[in-house]
């Protein structure tokens, strides 16, 4: 059978198919490999074709005061959101799958809305929350709000994980005399592990890409990356925001690559 | 198995999260819709009362730019997922029929990717293709195609080509899911009762990927009526959307009465579309709904 189809001659329709999805895959991968090219072009503005390699542009970034206080604003941020998001959305994504709760659908579907309602209407909320109550706008009040458009991540992956894993291992251990509070420490924790941590490196990085929930909750001289590349951007374009944005894509691959490991990327595709 | 029992001492770990959705979620939409209905702060102003002005200068648009900022966005959004639309379908069919699990792996890793980077970066990648001396112009008039730099970007134009380029991923993914599901022997059946493979597809799995291609466009919808940097990076002078009008009202003219007023209307219509989003989305999958 399979030696018949391989004969099978010269199929056009199928040749314009796969060469239609190359060239989707072209589209959707060749801006970011754009940002490279400009990122190591010497020239003083965005020019093409490049004329030559130099990490002039890196150099530029990484000395420059205003960028590199938001990068480690930015990573500081991320890294609270990181630590909160885990703690928060990996007890709701328990609580949602062994809790017993009444209106579980619901509650699922409540706990993912910041996913669903505009970033920036959130961020709109939040400022004018904070301006009413007087607050100003403090760097908690930032990590906070990231951390509330972060969980939902923590959440989805967390249930993908407690939703795919065999329920009567814990079964099993409480049979054999493990206390609850035993089988979840000894049993549950080390299996979800991957999917809290899987979500965890993903608020990491919604963090640190965050634009429209930060652009009303920094303060001048307070702004993460992004509200800093978007500020720049919007006078200069030459070649530290494309190393700027080397930077984040790198460390976004990275993520991508931990991720694969942890728990592999079918768990996204479940959106 | 306790499923509907009484809720279990586990049901406790719901409370930090509750807490943190209440006081930074709920609550600040909450005075957001409030704010939107006072003419001042009505917490430090003792003189701030409430008032419909805010909604009727947006309903009466006597300045003749509200509407035309909320049908741009309408229509920006909606060309952006038509566009993503066609672009995301053949991508999710090829990805859902694919045999080998390498190449899925690979595609899979090709359509996140650009997912995991950030919005004012892909939007700059934007920028460097498709301004006057960006990539596309370059080329064009080092090849005599055109003699002076075709206006690609400070325009609608330039706008949704990035934004189809930003939202196209959850397009796929959301695609991907519905098509796999659709029964590979459906077509094959068809195809053995003398059907091409053109007509095989238009008539077996395009009308089963129905719910799916609903699902996919109402959620890059949503997400593009909602885009801020792409548009005011991209859009340049050309280009007004209520999410721009939001940020004007918030920034310059520090105005958050009308700002909420108008972040009401923005959600009134992401809520309508988020709902059908459910609804065909928990059709699909049974009680899942979002999860």
């Amino acid at each position: 059978m399979k030696a018949v189809l391989n004969k099978r001659p010269f199929d056009a329709g199928h040749a314009a198919y796969v060469t239609l999805n190359g060239l989707l895959l072209v589209f959707l991968l060749a801006p970011i490999a754009i940002v490279l090219v400009f990122a190591l072009n010497p020239m003083p503005y965005i020019s093409f074709p490049p004329v030559g390699v130099s990490l002039r542009w890196f150099e530029k970034f990484f000395a420059s005061a205003e960028f590199m206080n938001a990068l480690w604003l930015s990573l500081w941020i991320a890294g609270c959101v990181l630590v909160l998001s885990i703690l928060i959305g990996g007890g709701c994504a328990l609580a949602l799958a062994r809790g017993s709760l009444p209106g579980r659908p619901f509650l699922t579907a409540f706990f993912m809305s910041p996913l669903m309602l505009p970033a920036i209407l959130t961020g709109l909320a939040l400022f004018q929350a904070y301006l009413l109550a007087g607050i100003g706008r403090p760097v908690w009040g930032l990590i906070l709000a990231h951390t509330l458009v972060a969980v939902p991540y923590v959440i989805r992956t967390t249930l993908a994980v407690l939703h795919n894993f065999d329920r009567r291992i814990e079964e099993a251990a409480a049979v054999l005399g493990a206390s609850p509070v035993r089988v979840f420490f000894e049993v549950t924790l080390p299996l979800i592990r991957p999917g809290v941590f899987a979500g965890g490196v993903f608020a990491f990085i919604v963090s640190f890409d965050q634009f429209p929930v930060s652009l009303f909750l920094v303060v001048p001289k307070g702004e993460t990356l992004p509200v800093v590349l978007f500020n720049y951007m919007k006078f200069d374009l030459d070649g530290a925001i494309a190393a700027a944005s080397m930077v984040s894509i790198l460390l976004a691959l990275s993520v991508v690559l931990v991720l694969e490991r942890l728990i592999g990327l079918k768990a996204y595709v479940k959106l | 198995m306790t499923t509907r029992g009484r809720p279990s001492p586990i049901a406790w770990l719901l409370a930090p999260a509750a807490l943190l959705f209440v006081l930074f979620f709920v609550l600040p939409f909450g005075v957001m819709a409030a704010m939107s209905v006072f003419s001042g702060n009505p917490v430090n102003n003792p003189n701030a009362f409430l008032t419909t002005r805010h909604y009727e200068r947006f309903v009466f648009d006597t300045a003749g730019i509200y509407h035309d900022a909320l049908w741009a966005t309408l229509r920006i959004g909606l060309i952006t997922t038509i566009i993503s639309l066609l672009i995301g379908y053949p991508l999710a069919h090829w990805m859902a029929r694919m045999q080998s699990r390498l190449g899925h792996a690979l595609v899979l890793m090709a359509v996140i990717a650009p997912m995991l980077t950030g919005i004012v970066v892909r939007t700059f990648a934007w920028m460097t293709i498709l301004q006057d001396k960006g990539v596309i112009n370059t080329l064009l008039i080092q090849w005599g195609l055109t003699d002076k730099p075709l206006p690609l970007m400070y325009n609608e134009f330039g706008t949704i080509v990035a934004l189809v380029h930003i939202y196209v991923p959850f397009m796929v993914l959301t695609l991907t899911g519905v098509i796999g599901r659709i029964d590979e022997r459906l077509e094959q059946a068809a195809r053995s009762l003398g059907a091409g493979r053109l007509r095989a597809f238009v008539e077996v799995t395009l009308p089963l990927s129905l719910p799916g291609i609903l699902a996919g466009s109402l959620l890059v919808f949503a997400l593009s009526i909602s885009a801020y940097v792409t548009p005011s990076l991209m859009g340049g002078t050309d280009v007004l959307t209520l999410p721009m009008l939001i940020a004007q009202q918030v920034g310059t003219s520090f105005n958050p009465n009308f700002a909420g007023a108008l972040g009401v209307i923005l959600l009134l219509v992401s809520l309508a579309i988020v709902i059908a989003y459910n609804r065909i989305l928990a059709r699909l999958s049974g009680e899942q709904g979002l999860a």
